[in-house]
C-alpha cells in the first residue's frame, strides 16, 4: 500500500506576519511545512516557527474536549451541553446585571481582520459595548500616532527606501520576513539606522545604532525635526501646503538642541545632526517603522506622533522609499457600529481613554479589572475569552488572578490548558489556524489570501462555528446567518468581484488593486483638517496638549535608590510568541527558560554572573529569575530587559496597571524601575 | 551546480539557518548539531554564517582514507556515506574552513548535503542572507551592492555640484 501525499497551500499564522506555506500531507497527516516560493510577502522563505505549526497541532497537551469546572475537578461534558449551559448562565447574568457586565476578550492567538470582528458582532449582538483585546497594550498606540498625524496608517515602503529608520522594531524576531525587505534595500545602497535601546538582531546591520534611554524616543524625534528646520533641510513645500500646526510644531522643536537631546536620551549630539543631515540628503525616501517598543510608556503616543511628524517634515508622507496609503480589500465587515450603537451604555475606559473607544471601538482590559474586582464603574460579572492567556500578557497578574478568579463565568477556548484556562468555569477546545478557513488581507501588496482548513478534530470548532452556535442558543440566531465559514466567506467576499474559487486556486494571493504610483497631488489627508496635522485640534478639544509634547520618563527624574533599574519588558524573541509555544520540546532546547539581560558593569556590582539567580523587584510585585550578562554593547548599564509570557518567571508580575498614556491608556511595562538583588545575598 | 551562497552582511544572527538544519539533522533544536554555523561578534556587530561550499577539488574527499566522501550527481553536493565513514577525522583536518562537524555519538563525521538540493537553511533565512544560486555567479549580489553605492555615490556629487 502506498501513502497518499498531498500539498495544501494556506497561511503560517504562529505569528500574525502570515507567510504563505505548503503544508505537506501524508495519508491525511501533516508531516512538514515548507515556505510557498510565489506568496506575495514570505517568496518562500519561513521562520523555524512555521514547521512547529504541526508540533501544535498534534500536540499530546491539546484540548479536545469541553471541560466543565466541578467540586471534583474538571469533567468532559458534550459540546452540546457545554453550549447549552454557557448561552444559560449568560442569560441569567444579562438579566440580573444587564449586557454590558458580559464582555468578549480575543487574543492575539485568533488573528486579527475578519476573526476579531466575528467576535466583536458576537457581543454586539448581544448588547455589550465591551469588547476586549490584547489591541489596548498592543498596536492601537502606533494607529493612533499615525491616525492623529496622517489620517491613517500607511505602511513603510522599504524596499525602494534611501534610509530606512526602525523605531523600537526589531523585525527578524518580530516580523521574521520583514527582514528580507530590509535586505533587499540595503543591496541597493539603503542605510539602516536602528532606534532602540537594545543592540537588537535588526541593529546588527545598522550603519547607525542610536540607543535610547527607554522612553526617551520622543526627545531624539523632537531633536531631529528641530536639525532638520533649523538647516532647512526639511521639505517646505510639503510643509507649507499639506501641513498645520508647523509654526507651533518649529517653536517647540527649539528647545531640543543636539545637547540637551543627548542629556535626556544618551544618543550623542553628533549623532543627532548626523541622522538628520541623512535623512535631509535621502528625502523623501526616508522609510521609518515604528515598532511596539515604543508603545509602553507614559508618553508613548505623543512620542510616536514625533516620529510620524518627521515623516512629514522629509515630504515622505505617501511618497516611493518613504511611506504609502493602502487600499484596504473591498470586502463585506462583520462589525455593526453603524447599525447600533452602544456608546450609551459606557464602554470600559471610554470615559478616561475616549480615544481608545472613538478610534478603535476598544475597551480598556486595565479598567476592566477594576469593573470585575471592585464593580467599577459598574460591574462585569462574565468573558467569553478566545486565544488569549492575560495572566502572562496583562500587567500586574496577582490582580489579572483575582479579578479572573472572581467572575460569575469564565469561559475560555485554548488549544492548551494555560494559565488563565485553568481558572475558567468552561474551557472549550479551540481550532488552530490550520483547522479553519479565513480571509486574509496582506495590506502591503493590496492582495488576500483565502486559508484552507488543512485537519480537523472532531468536537473542535473554528472560531466562526463557536460563535454561530452560540448566537443561535440566545436568541441572535439572526445576526450569524451563515451555515458554516465557507459562506461567510463568500458574502465577506462578494462585493470584491472575486471569487472563493479564485482564492483558492492561488494561494499565492490574489491583488485586489494594484498598488498605484504615488499621487503626483497629494491630499487631502484623512483627517478632519484634510492636512497632516503636526498639532492636533481633535486631541486639543479632549483636554489634552496639541502637540506631541515630550514628557520625561518619571524613572529619568530624581534616582530612586529604592528602585535603580528600569526594566524593559516583551523584547521579541524568534521562537515563542508573547505567552506561546512554550510548549513546543524542541524550543526549549535551543532557548530553556526565562532571563534578564544585564550589563555586566551591573552584573559585577551585584556580584553575579551568568546563570545565577536574582530576584527583581518593582513598586507591584517580584520575580526570581537567572541573569544573562549580555555584552556591554548589547544594553546600558541600569538598563534590564526581560521577555513577557514566561510561567516560570512571569514579568507582569511586576509591570504596572496604575500608570498609563494618558491618550492610549497603555500601561506602563517599558520602563518599570526596579531593584535586584542576589538570590541568597539577603532581601 | 548551486550552493549556499552566504552573504555576512545581510545576516542578523537569528539562527534560522541553524535550528532548521539541526532539526533536520536530529530532529531538536541544538544548534551545535547544525552545518551551517553562524558566529556573532556583539563588539564588531559582525555575523558570520558559514557552511560548506562543496569545493570543485574537495580536499575532504581527496583525504578520506575509507571513500566515504563522494560527489552527489545531482546536486553536485559533496557527501559522507555514514556507513563508510571510519571517524578518523582526516577530513575535519582536511577542511581548510572547519565547516566538518563529528558526530560522536556515532562516531561519524557529519556535513551539509544540500538536503539533496532544497536546503533547509536556506529555506528558513528570513534576512534573505543565504540563497541557493548557480555558482557561477553565487555573490552577484555583492556586486550589485557596489553598484548601487557607486550610483548612489554618483547622485550626490551631482547633487552638490
Ligand atoms: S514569520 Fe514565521 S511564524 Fe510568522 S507567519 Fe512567517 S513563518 Fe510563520
Amino acid at each position: 500500500m502506498s501513502t497518499e501525499r498531498d500539498v495544501q497551500q494556506t497561511l503560517c499564522r504562529m505569528c500574525d506576519d502570515r507567510c504563505g506555506i505548503d503544508v505537506h500531507l501524508e495519508d491525511g497527516r501533516m508531516v512538514d511545512i515548507v515556505g510557498n516560493k510565489a506568496h506575495v510577502w514570505n517568496k518562500g522563505r519561513l521562520c523555524v516557527k512555521a514547521r512547529a505549526a504541526i508540533d501544535m497541532a498534534y500536540h499530546p497537551d491539546r484540548l479536545l474536549a469541553p471541560l466543565k469546572r466541578t467540586a471534583d475537578g474538571w469533567q468532559e461534558i458534550p459540546l452540546a451541553q457545554a453550549l447549552d449551559e454557557i448561552a444559560a448562565r449568560l442569560t441569567q447574568i444579562k438579566e440580573r446585571d444587564g449586557a454590558r457586565s458580559v464582555s468578549v476578550w480575543k487574543g492575539e492567538a485568533i488573528g486579527f481582520g475578519q476573526q476579531e470582528d466575528i467576535a466583536r458582532r458576537f457581543i454586539h449582538a448581544f448588547g455589550s459595548p465591551n469588547y476586549l483585546s490584547n489591541d489596548s497594550m498592543c498596536y492601537a498606540a502606533r494607529y493612533f500616532g499615525y491616525k492623529l498625524v496622517d489620517g491613517a496608517w500607511p505602511v513603510a515602503d522599504l524596499e525602494n527606501a534611501r534610509v530606512i529608520v526602525m523605531w523600537g522594531a526589531n523585525p527578524p524576531h518580530a516580523h521574521p520576513n520583514m527582514t528580507q525587505y530590509i535586505t533587499a534595500a540595503r543591496r541597493k545602497g539603503a542605510k539602516l539606522v536602528v532606534v532602540d535601546p537594545r543592540l537588537s538582531a535588526i541593529a546588527r546591520r545598522a550603519d547607525v545604532h542610536a540607543q535610547p534611554h527607554p522612553g526617551t524616543d520622543g526627545a531624539l524625534a523632537w531633536g531631529l525635526m528641530r536639525e532638520l528646520i533649523r538647516t532647512g533641510g526639511y521639505d517646505r513645500e510639503f510643509v507649507e501646503r499639506h501641513t498645520v500646526g508647523f509654526p507651533e510644531l518649529s517653536a517647540y522643536a527649539a528647545t531640543f538642541t543636539p545637547e540637551m537631546v543627548e542629556q535626556e536620551t544618551g544618543v550623542p549630539a553628533a549623532t543627532v545632526i548626523e541622522l538628520a543631515a541623512l535623512m535631509a540628503e535621502s528625502a523623501p525616501r526616508v522609510s521609518m517603522y515604528v515598532g511596539n517598543g515604543l508603545e509602553h510608556h507614559e508618553n508613548g503616543v505623543n512620542n510616536i506622533r514625533a516620529v510620524v511628524s518627521l515623516d512629514a517634515l522629509v515630504g515622505a508622507v505617501d511618497r516611493e522609499g518613504g511611506n504609502r496609503f493602502v487600499q484596504p480589500a473591498p470586502l463585506r465587515t462583520l462589525t455593526l457600529y453603524d447599525d447600533v450603537p452602544l456608546e450609551h451604555l459606557g464602554p470600559l475606559g471610554a470615559d478616561r481613554f475616549p480615544v481608545l473607544y472613538d478610534l478603535r471601538q476598544e475597551c480598556h482590559t486595565m479598567t476592566a479589572m477594576g469593573a470585575i474586582l471592585e464593580g467599577d464603574p459598574y460591574p462585569l460579572r462574565a468573558m467569553v475569552l478566545t486565544g488569549a492567556n492575560p495572566l502572562l500578557t496583562n500587567p500586574n497578574t496577582e490582580r489579572v488572578r483575582q479579578a479572573f478568579e472572581s467572575l460569575d463565568l469564565l469561559v475560555v477556548r485554548e488549544l492548551f490548558m494555560t494559565e488563565t484556562a485553568s481558572l475558567a468555569h468552561y474551557v472549550l477546545p479551540a481550532a488552530s489556524f490550520l483547522e479553519r478557513s479565513e480571509l486574509h488581507t496582506h495590506a502591503k501588496h493590496q492582495a488576500v489570501t483565502l486559508t484552507r482548513r488543512v485537519c480537523d478534530f472532531p468536537d473542535v470548532q473554528d472560531e466562526y462555528q463557536f460563535w454561530h452556535d452560540l448566537a443561535h442558543r440566545l436568541d441572535m440566531g439572526a445576526y450569524f446567518p451563515w451555515d458554516d465559514e465557507t459562506a461567510l466567506n463568500r458574502w465577506l467576499l462578494e462585493p470584491s468581484g472575486l471569487t472563493l474559487e479564485e482564492l483558492e486556486a492561488h494561494p499565492e494571493g490574489v491583488t485586489y488593486s494594484p498598488l498605484a504610483p504615488p499621487p503626483l497631488e497629494r491630499g487631502p489627508f484623512m483627517t478632519s483638517s484634510g492636512k497632516v496635522e503636526f498639532a492636533s485640534r481633535y486631541l486639543k478639544d479632549l483636554g489634552y496638549d496639541e502637540l506631541p509634547v515630550y514628557k520625561s520618563p518619571e524613572y529619568r527624574g530624581t534616582p530612586d535608590d529604592e528602585y535603580p533599574f528600569v526594566l524593559m519588558t516583551g523584547a521579541r524573541k524568534l521562537l515563542y510568541l508573547h505567552s506561546r509555544f512554550r510548549n513546543i520540546p524542541r524550543f526549549r532546547t535551543a532557548v530553556p527558560g526565562p532571563e534578564v539581560e544585564m550589563h555586566p558593569d551591573d552584573a559585577r556590582a551585584l556580584g553575579v554572573a551568568e546563570g545565577d539567580t536574582v530576584t527583581v523587584t518593582s513598586r507591584i510585585g517580584n520575580v526570581t529569575i537567572p541573569v544573562h550578562v549580555v555584552s556591554p554593547e548589547e544594553i546600558r548599564p541600569g538598563e534590564l530587559q526581560i521577555t513577557h509570557g514566561w510561567s516560570e518567571a512571569n514579568v507582569n508580575l511586576l509591570t504596572h496597571d496604575d500608570r498609563f498614556d494618558p491618550i492610549s491608556g497603555f500601561p506602563l511595562m517599558k520602563s518599570v524601575e526596579v531593584r535586584v538583588t542576589k538570590v541568597g545575598a539577603g532581601e | 551546480m548551486r550552493i549556499v551562497a552566504v552573504d555576512p552582511d545581510a545576516c542578523v544572527a537569528c539562527r534560522n539557518c541553524e535550528y532548521a538544519c539541526a532539526f533536520r539533522q536530529t530532529g531538536d533544536f541544538d544548534r551545535t548539531r547544525s552545518h551551517i554555523r553562524v558566529n556573532y561578534h556583539p563588539a564588531e556587530r559582525a555575523c558570520v554564517p558559514l557552511t560548506c561550499m562543496h569545493c570543485a577539488e574537495a580536499w575532504c574527499m581527496e583525504v578520506c582514507p575509507a571513500g566515504a566522501i563522494s560527489r552527489n550527481a545531482e546536486t553536485g553536493a559533496v557527501e559522507i556515506d555514514k556507513d563508510h565513514c571510519a571517524g578518523c577525522k582526516m577530513c575535519l583536518l582536511a577542511c581548510p574552513f572547519g565547516n566538518i562537524g563529528f558526530d560522536s555519538t556515532h562516531g561519524v563525521s557529519r556535513k551539509c548535503d544540500l538536503c539533496g538540493g532544497d536546503p533547509r537553511c536556506v529555506g528558513s533565512c528570513t534576512s534573505g542572507a543565504l540563497e541557493y544560486v548557480e555558482e557561477n555567479d553565487a555573490f552577484a549580489f555583492k556586486r550589485d551592492a557596489l553598484d548601487a553605492k557607486l550610483r548612489q555615490a554618483l547622485r550626490l556629487d551631482r547633487g552638490r555640484r
